[in-house]
C-alpha cells in the first residue's frame, strides 16, 4: 500500500476515533474548574501565562484587553481568590502601580484548561 | 556506528547556541553600562525593550518577540532573566561585541538612554512599522490603543528615537529632503548677503 494512503488511513482513523469519543472528551472537562470559563477570565489567564514571573500592571491589562475598570478588577480579584494571581505594589518610573503574576496553579490550571479547549476543538464538536 | 568527529566540531551543541544568545545579551547590557536588577520592573522592562530594538535593528539574539498585553516581548527572555538572574545582574559573560555591534549598542545607549518609556513606546512602534509592515500612522495609533496611559509628549518623543535608531534615511530621502530645504537655505544666504 502507498505510504501516502497509509498515512491519510491513519490520520481518517484518528479523526473516526475522536468524533467517536466526544463523550469522554467532554467528560474531562470535570477535572477543570468551571469557574476559569468566562471570556475575560480565559483572556487573563493567558495574557499573563506568557509573561510568566513579570507579569503586567493594572493599566497594560486594561488597555491591551480593552476590558473596563468594574469588570476587570473583579475578574481579577477572584483569580486572585482561587489562587491563581498574585499582585503587588510596584513602582515605575516614580508611579505606583499594580501588577499581577501568574502563580504556579494559575500556570498548572491554564494548561489544563488549553489542552483542553484544544482537544474539544479537534475533535470537530 | 561510529561517531562523526568532523560533524561534532562544526556543528555546536544547541546547548551551547542558546548559552551563547544569552551571553551576547549580557555584552550588550555591559556595553550600555545597564545595571540589570531583577526586582526592579523597569529594569525587566527595559531590558526586554533593549533587545526587541536590537532585533528590529538586524542584531539576532536569539529572542524574538511578540505582541503581548505588554508590547512586543519575548517570554523566553524572561525566563532566561529569572533562571540565570546572577549572570545577567553580574553581567557575566566572555562574549566581546564586534565593532558593529558595539556601534549599534552606542547609538541605543545615545538616543534611549536606557529610558524605559522612550524604549516601550520605541520599540512598540518600531515592532509595529517594521514586523508587521504597518504604515506610520497605523503603527502611531496601535501604539496609542496599546499605551494609552502615556502622554502624547512621551509617544511622539519615543517614535522619534524609534525613527532616529531604527530607519536610515535612503539617497532618495536626502536627496528629496535636500529639494526641500535647498529653497529655504538659499534664501537665508542672500538674507546674510544683504
Amino acid at each position: 500500500m502507498p505510504l501516502i494512503f497509509m498515512k491519510w488511513k491513519g490520520k481518517f482513523q484518528e479523526r473516526t476515533r475522536m468524533q467517536d469519543d466526544i463523550l469522554s472528551i467532554i467528560n474531562e472537562s470535570g477535572a477543570l474548574n468551571a469557574k476559569v470559563f468566562s471570556l475575560v477570565r480565559l483572556k487573563l489567564l493567558a495574557s499573563l501565562a506568557a509573561l510568566g514571573l513579570d507579569g503586567a500592571t493594572y493599566r497594560e491589562l486594561k488597555a491591551a484587553l480593552d476590558i473596563n475598570d468594574g469588570v476587570l478588577f473583579a475578574n481579577l480579584n477572584v483569580l486572585k481568590d482561587m489562587g491563581y494571581l498574585t499582585s503587588e505594589k510596584i513602582t515605575s518610573e516614580g508611579k505606583e502601580l499594580e501588577l499581577y503574576i501568574i502563580t504556579p496553579e494559575g500556570q498548572d490550571e491554564w494548561k489544563r484548561t488549553k489542552t483542553w479547549l484544544c482537544r474539544f476543538l479537534h475533535c470537530g464538536a | 556506528m561510529e561517531e562523526n568527529k568532523n560533524l561534532a566540531v562544526q556543528v555546536p551543541p544547541l546547548w551551547s547556541m542558546i548559552m551563547e544568545d544569552r551571553k551576547k545579551v549580557i555584552a550588550f547590557f555591559k556595553e550600555l553600562g545597564f545595571e540589570f536588577d531583577i526586582s526592579r520592573f523597569d529594569d525587566r522592562l527595559v531590558a526586554q525593550k533593549l533587545v526587541c530594538l536590537l532585533d528590529l535593528k538586524g542584531i539576532n539574539l536569539g529572542y524574538s518577540s511578540s505582541i503581548y498585553v505588554r508590547g512586543p516581548y519575548s517570554p523566553d527572555l524572561t525566563q532566561d532573566l529569572f533562571e540565570f538572574t546572577n549572570e545577567f545582574e553580574n553581567l557575566k559573560t566572555d562574549i566581546r561585541l564586534t565593532a558593529p555591534e558595539k556601534e549599534a549598542a552606542g547609538e541605543l545607549g545615545r538616543i534611549f538612554g536606557l529610558k524605559p518609556v522612550l524604549l516601550e513606546v520605541g520599540a512598540t512602534y518600531g515592532f509595529y512599522a517594521l514586523r508587521q509592515n504597518c504604515d506610520p500612522l497605523e503603527a502611531l495609533r496601535l501604539v496609542k490603543r496599546l499605551k494609552p496611559f502615556y502622554s502624547e509628549a512621551q509617544v511622539a518623543l519615543g517614535i522619534s528615537k524609534a525613527k532616529e535608531f531604527l530607519f536610515r534615511p535612503t539617497p532618495k530621502d536626502l536627496k528629496d529632503l535636500k529639494e526641500e530645504t535647498g529653497i529655504w537655505q538659499r534664501a537665508s544666504l542672500k538674507t546674510l548677503e544683504h
